[in-house]
């Protein structure tokens, strides 16, 4: 495989994903709509509306359903989101570069 | 760093979506012209590690979270425009799969850490760099030094996305349909941070991976690398 040593790397770093959700708090400017209205006092009209059609993904926030309830298993769930996420992402820029005129990679 | 849907009005998503399309386009371009057909692995490669990169949060001052994004990095190896595309396809992922980052928004946060960020980042590196090859001191250095300042203009456009938001698009009486805060605020929660903490952590992995992989593998840098030189 090519960069083979890269891809290892990458792997221990899906496997180290957990201690990234070990920092308490969130993204600033990244909450969800209790979280606005605890800061801004009010909730905004054009984002209570966009937060209505949206749809929710299974792997919101990284975390896999029924993988909760302590650090073991929301760390198992980070790191197969991590794997799923970093997996899927190469596929897509495999598929990318192959579009952009790469396509006669073997 | 990764804004969420309802925080930009339609309006400004859809202008950055556009402002982000043409964009995309010169990637593909340059990604087909001048990316080594033997580099595709990288670039895959890079961009899953720009998707993990941002799974590790550290903790900034005031009480939230941040994370080094790697788009320099990434801009450094195989050119900005390659870049662009990787960090973008990292980011689609994280809003399409796990609700990190608005869908709407996903023209923004890929003009802020897709394009601005990278490029930015890479102007600093190649003005700093001088003639220093990999595995110079000076070539890790000016490495750092463009992660520094690229998370960093990527922040500060976050916060001026976020804060022309009440001024755009407010109720009669003023108060703000999207983005509640301020330039005032948005510009000091979002820059401080960074310039103190996630900026010194994009740097240390700008510049740490550029040493190593300088040393080890300077073949990574050398021509054919698809980095317009």
């Amino acid at each position: 495989m090519k960069y083979r040593k890269g891809w290892i790397v990458l792997l221990v770093l899906a496997i180290l994903t957990p201690i990234g959700i070990i920092a308490a708090g969130g993204a600033w400017g990244e909450w969800d709509l209790d979280g606005v209205e605890e800061r801004a006092g009010f909730v905004p009209e054009g984002m209570r509306a966009s937060a209505k059609g949206a749809i929710e993904s299974p792997l919101k926030e990284y975390t896999v359903p029924g993988l909760d309830g302590s650090f073991f298993h929301e760390g198992l769930g980070t790191i197969i989101t991590a794997i799923v996420g970093a997996g899927a992402t190469a596929l897509f820029a495999f598929a990318v570069a192959r579009i952009a005129g790469h396509g006669r990679i073997s | 760093m990764h804004i969420p849907d309802g925080y930009l009005s339609p309006q400004s998503a859809g202008a950055l979506y556009v402002l982000s399309a043409p964009l995309w386009a010169l990637s593909l371009r340059a990604i087909r012209r001048s990316l080594d057909q033997r580099r595709v692995a990288l670039l895959s490669l890079l961009s899953a590690f720009s998707f993990l990169v941002m799974m590790f949060n550290i903790p900034l001052p005031g009480g939230t979270t941040g994370h080094a994004a790697g788009s320099v990095l990434i801009a450094i190896l195989v050119g900005p425009w390659a870049a662009l595309m990787a960090v973008t396809l990292a980011l689609g992922v994280q809003a399409l799969f796990f609700g990190d980052g608005g869908l709407l928004a996903l023209g923004a946060n890929a003009f802020n850490i897709g394009f601005a960020m990278p490029f930015a980042g890479y102007l600093v590196f190649r003005l700093l760099k001088g003639g220093a090859g990999p595995g110079d001191r000076r070539f890790a250095i000016a490495a750092a030094a463009g992660g520094y300042v690229g998370i960093n203009i990527a922040a500060f456009l976050v916060a001026v996305e976020l804060g022309i938001q009440p001024i755009l698009h407010h109720l009669p009486d003023g108060t703000p349909l999207y983005a509640p805060f301020a330039l005032g605020v948005t510009i000091p929660a979002m820059v401080i941070p960074h310039l103190v903490i996630a900026g010194a952590a994009e740097a240390i992995l700008t510049g740490g991976v550029a040493a190593f992989l300088g040393k080890y593998h300077p073949e990574l840098f050398e021509k054919g690398s698809g980095a317009p030189r």
